[in-house]
């Protein structure tokens, strides 16, 4: 048995059953191509009437888009009424097949599943011949949106009582993949907010800072992690009720307290890795030195915000909130007195690393304090190879051997404990939850600072100002090219080659037409570039045959479209669309003129010269 | 495992263990030889070695739970093969016959022409997006189009300018066309990043990212009056907001749309249409009405063609069975096994 069907077999049963037109999905434009080609001897003509109906529906197609008059697939169009419509072709090619399928004039339509996103384009009967699609490089089954999608373009209102969707297998098919489509309900969609370079730009030209908070918030994105956040808000809840009957004791923070005393009495070394430059001391008191911690210094008392420890430095680090809101970096061992007081702290990664809220919270509670605080007694983990001895010693400068609430302390331990890792592990995902979109904000405003689009109050600085305008992917590598100056003085073409290799990201292998010196030594600076941006950017591919094919089509302005093609293997369709992005960028190089009147008309022309021929057919 | 031994594990597998392995990672695997096979699975496998070796060792011991493959022909799967099956639908009580071909083909046509009446959800849709934004969700080829060219008239009779948006630039083109044809040309322009066609034109059609930057540009100071007297925004194929490098492009032109204008949102199928509706309604001064429905206006019935050009239909329903993928026609069952039986002869095992 052959793997698939022969598609003129294909196309013979679906006429014998009445299910044309049809539209007949295929893994690839070479399978679409090729099963045209299997009809290149097949008797399975029209009758004449229908060819010429065919015949003179293309001649009116043909008036308005003469790129397609010397089509190669137009006799089997016209003799058998099937047609091949994929990324390969020209936009005029297909919209000539959609007009021909929509009057009616075709049986079938091979197509790559490309066509079932949201092309109007139905017919009576879809056949499916695959489960999975390629996407970036994989293969990856088809979603049941998709499968539905696809399988949707079965009958036409108005034209059809009923459609059908046909499964043909292939090599390539699951037939579960597509029964769970066929059956199934739709996945839901999710946000894909990401924030670019552009982006941030904009927002900060049109509104201050501290408002863009409050405008990422208004995202899908945001919308889809508040959910989230409340769903674990909830569990949340539920453990702050079950936290409730362990509330304060003796002393406030019984639970943290336990846990040392719990520690050390098990012998267990304690959970921080001892720090071989810090005293036992110093290591016993990490543990208490959380976030919301309140401690006495040499000047006054603070709120600890965060511990830390940096390359070169001896001692481990806090960050201070003290009196009147400031902020303040001082070693752990500066910290005369550990209070047995802590207060709630939402933290968060960066500066001031808790939430704005948190921030005022805690400074009013700062000021707040009594003149006196309980002092947390700390127990020192012995630092060598504890000994029995020091065990027992070191219990005696524990409260809890002889405090009165220890009974129900050791009795609570193991539920509270494990019900407090919970509330934290809880806290942590749902601050970082409601405030990952504006790290990620921050973060590309750090890059943009550093490059010198943004002052350090975050406004656009004069380079700001014009990169802003360049909205596109590769933003920061252009807007760096332009600063670097690398397109000054550069012709037309040039300028186009560039924008090509930079709009192109389809990596189907392609021919290598002539490039000329300075397009390639421009190229080798872009790459260049281009690598020292990556941390911050991906990468574009910059392909050199694609640059040196828009350069041509700009430089000679007599090529013609055949000619062009000719020098590439690149199919017609893929360096319709090269151009039709080159075009794209360099529409917005062209927004530049206020600041940069040279490479903004550089641009201009560069558009003129492109837009000839086949580009000139549509908008 | 280092490459050559694991070259030289798959060179001792039968070749269609090796087809089996290669689906989903090969393409066109199907043509490939035994030798070309192993080449291309360790080099599409170079990025992600563990994945191929996993299945590999999966399918080793899926080869060592059945028996030798001596005793053959076995067409019918054996037993704990059958297991293997996706989890079954809950089963009707009471098991209709399997529909026949004759009747699965029955009613194919051409309805009579009639006249056009909107259908409810098209009416309640315009009604609605007088007064709120609006989203459509309903299947592929139900008539969002036809909401879209009455509110557009309907905002244009108001004096108020129209953006319609779509994914891609064929389809604005197409849309030029159709909107041309129905309002006059003189009253549809199309933009694009370096051509305006009829730019100040009431009803204009765009792709996404040039109405985003359009935004954008408003919002930084550029006036532009057709933003002034913009009352409707028409994002069509609004599904396009869960593609991973495009969607955000929806996401910014929803954010920033003029509050006086009302958004209209038409997407095909998707599985959760309130949460965009409630997203609306968080963002937006008014409460975003949704309208959906998840039957399709011309049925479908799906079928299954075999190689040799025998049709069968696919489910024991004439429709299709929703929830119950399982439900497969007898006929289609048995033509697809002996079709798997056939291509890959041994050591497939079914999922
Ligand atoms: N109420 C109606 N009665 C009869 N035919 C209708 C009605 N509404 C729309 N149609 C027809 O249905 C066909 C499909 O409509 P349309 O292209 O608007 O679908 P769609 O929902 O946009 O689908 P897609 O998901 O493919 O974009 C058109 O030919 C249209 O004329
Ligand atoms: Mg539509």
């Amino acid at each position: 048995m052959p793997p698939s069907i022969h598609p003129v077999d294909l196309i013979t049963a679906l006429r014998h059953k009445h299910l044309t037109p049809a539209i007949v999905f295929l893994t690839s434009r070479r399978a679409c191509d090729e099963a045209m080609e299997a009809f290149d001897h097949a008797d399975a003509v029209l009758p004449p009437v229908r060819q010429e109906a065919i015949g003179a529906a293309l001649e009116r197609v043909i008036t308005q888009y003469p790129s397609i008059a010397e089509h190669p697939l137009i006799p089997i169009v016209q003799r058998i009424g099937v047609a091949a419509h994929h990324a390969g072709h020209l936009p005029s090619w297909k919209i000539a097949i959609e007009e021909l399928m929509r009057q009616g004039h075709l049986d079938a339509v091979f197509a790559t599943t490309t066509l079932a996103a949201g092309v109007d384009f139905p017919a009576r009967t879809v056949v499916i011949t695959q489960s999975s699609i390629r996407k970036s490089r994989d293969f990856t089954d088809l979603t049941i949106g998709e499968v539905q999608q696809v399988a949707g373009r079965a009958g036409r209102r108005g034209k059809d009582h009923v459609g059908f969707a046909v499964i043909t297998p292939s090599p390539y098919i699951e037939l579960n993949v597509l029964t769970k489509g066929l059956t199934g309900h739709p996945e839901a969609i999710d946000s894909q907010f990401t924030i670019s370079y552009p982006m941030v730009l904009n927002l900060l030209k049109a509104h201050p800072h501290e408002h863009i908070q409050g405008i990422l918030a208004k995202s899908f994105a945001q919308f889809q992690l508040n959910q989230r956040a409340e769903l674990i808000q909830r569990k949340l809840d539920q453990v702050q009720t079950q936290l409730e009957p362990f509330g304060p004791r003796v002393c406030t923070d019984w639970i943290t307290q336990w846990q040392t005393f719990d520690q050390v009495r098990k012998r267990h070394p304690s959970r921080h890795p001892a720090h071989r430059s810090e005293s036992p001391e110093i290591v016993a008191r990490l543990a208490f030195l959380t976030p919301g911690r309140v401690v006495g210094l040499s000047k006054g008392r603070g709120i600890v915000l965060r511990q830390y420890r940096s390359k070169g430095q001896k001692n481990s680090m806090l960050t201070m909130l003290r009196p009147d809101g400031a902020i303040t970096e001082c070693p752990v061992t500066s910290v005369r007195e550990v209070y047995d007081r802590t207060y709630d702290c939402a933290e968060i990664p960066s500066y001031p690393w808790c939430s704005t809220e948190s921030f005022d919270q805690l400074s009013e509670q700062l000021e707040d304090l009594p003149p006196r605080l309980p002092i947390l007694p700390i127990l020192t983990a012995p630092s060598v190879e504890p000994l029995p001895d020091a065990v027992v010693q070191s219990l005696g400068d524990f409260p809890c051997p002889t405090c009165s609430s220890r009974p129900a302390c050791q009795k609570d331990f193991p539920t509270a404990s494990r019900l407090r890792q919970e509330q934290h592990r809880h806290m942590k995902s749902i601050q970082a939850l409601r405030t990952s979109l504006w790290h990620r904000f921050q973060e590309r405003v750090d890059v943009l600072q550093t490059f010198g689009y943004l002052t350090s109050t975050a406004q656009l600085t004069a380079d700001g100002e014009w990169a802003r305008l360049i909205r596109i992917d590769h933003s920061l590598l252009i807007t760096e090219l332009i600063r670097a100056e690398a397109f000054t003085g550069a012709d037309p073409s040039l300028l186009a080659g560039i924008m090509a290799s930079l709009a192109h990201d389809d990596d189907r292998p392609g021919a290598f037409p002539r490039i000329s010196p300075g397009l390639s030594s421009l190229l080798r600076q872009v790459r260049k570039l281009a690598e020292s941006l990556s941390p911050h950017e991906d990468p574009p591919l910059l392909r050199a045959d694609v640059a040196a094919l828009a350069e041509r089509w700009i430089a000679e302005p007599t090529l013609t479209w055949i000619g062009l093609c000719r020098l590439t293997t690149m199919a017609e369709g893929d360096i319709y669309r090269l151009l039709a992005r080159t075009i794209e960028f360099l529409s917005q190089v062209q927004t530049l003129k206020a600041t940069h009147p040279g490479l903004a008309d550089s641009a201009a022309e560069a558009l003129a010269l492109i837009r000839r021929g086949v580009l000139e057919e549509l908008p | 495992m280092t490459t050559d031994e694991l070259e030289q594990l798959l060179a001792r597998q039968p070749v269609a263990l090796l087809h089996r392995l290669a689906r989903g990672r090969v393409h066109r695997h199907f043509r490939a030889g035994k030798r070309r096979l192993i080449e291309l699975l360790l080099q599409h496998s170079s990025q992600n070695r563990a994945g191929l070796e996993s299945d590999l060792q999966a399918l080793l011991e899926v080869r060592q739970s059945r028996p030798e493959p001596g005793g053959r022909p076995t067409h019918t799967p054996t037993p704990s093969t059958r297991k293997q099956l996706p989890a079954q639908a809950p089963i009707p009580a009471v098991m209709e016959p399997a529909i026949s071909l004759t009747s699965w083909l029955e009613g194919i046509g051409v309805p009579t022409p009639q006249p056009f009446v909107p259908d409810p959800w098209q009416l309640e849709a315009l009604s609605a997006v007088g007064e709120t934004d609006v989203v459509i969700s309903v299947p592929t080829g139900s008539g969002k189009t036809y909401v879209a060219v009455e509110a557009a008239r309907r905002a244009m009779e108001d004096n108020r300018t129209v953006i319609y948006t779509s994914p891609l630039k064929a389809l604005s083109n197409t849309k030029y066309a159709e909107f041309s044809r129905l309002f006059g040309s003189e009253k549809v322009g199309i933009l694009t990043g370096d051509r305006q066609e009829n730019g100040q034109a009431p009803l204009l059609i765009m792709t996404t990212e040039i109405l985003r930057n359009l935004l954008y540009d408003a919002a930084s100071g550029e006036i532009d009056v057709r933003l002034d007297t913009l009352g409707l925004v028409i994002l069509d194929e609004s599904q396009y907001l869960a593609d991973p490098e495009r969607g955000v492009v929806w996401e910014e032109t929803i954010i920033f749309c003029p509050s006086q204008a009302r958004l209209l949102l038409l997407s095909a199928s998707i599985g959760n249409p309130q949460d965009i509706a409630d997203w609306l309604t968080s963002i937006r001064p008014t409460t975003c009405r949704l309208v959906r429905h998840s039957k399709r206006t011309v049925p479908l019935r799906a079928g299954y063609l075999h190689p040799n050009g025998k049709l069968t239909p696919l489910f024991r329903t004439l429709g299709i069975p929703y929830g119950h993928p399982s439900q497969l026609h007898p006929e289609a069952k048995r033509l697809f096994s002996e079709y798997e039986e056939e291509t890959l002869p041994a050591g497939r095992p079914r999922r």
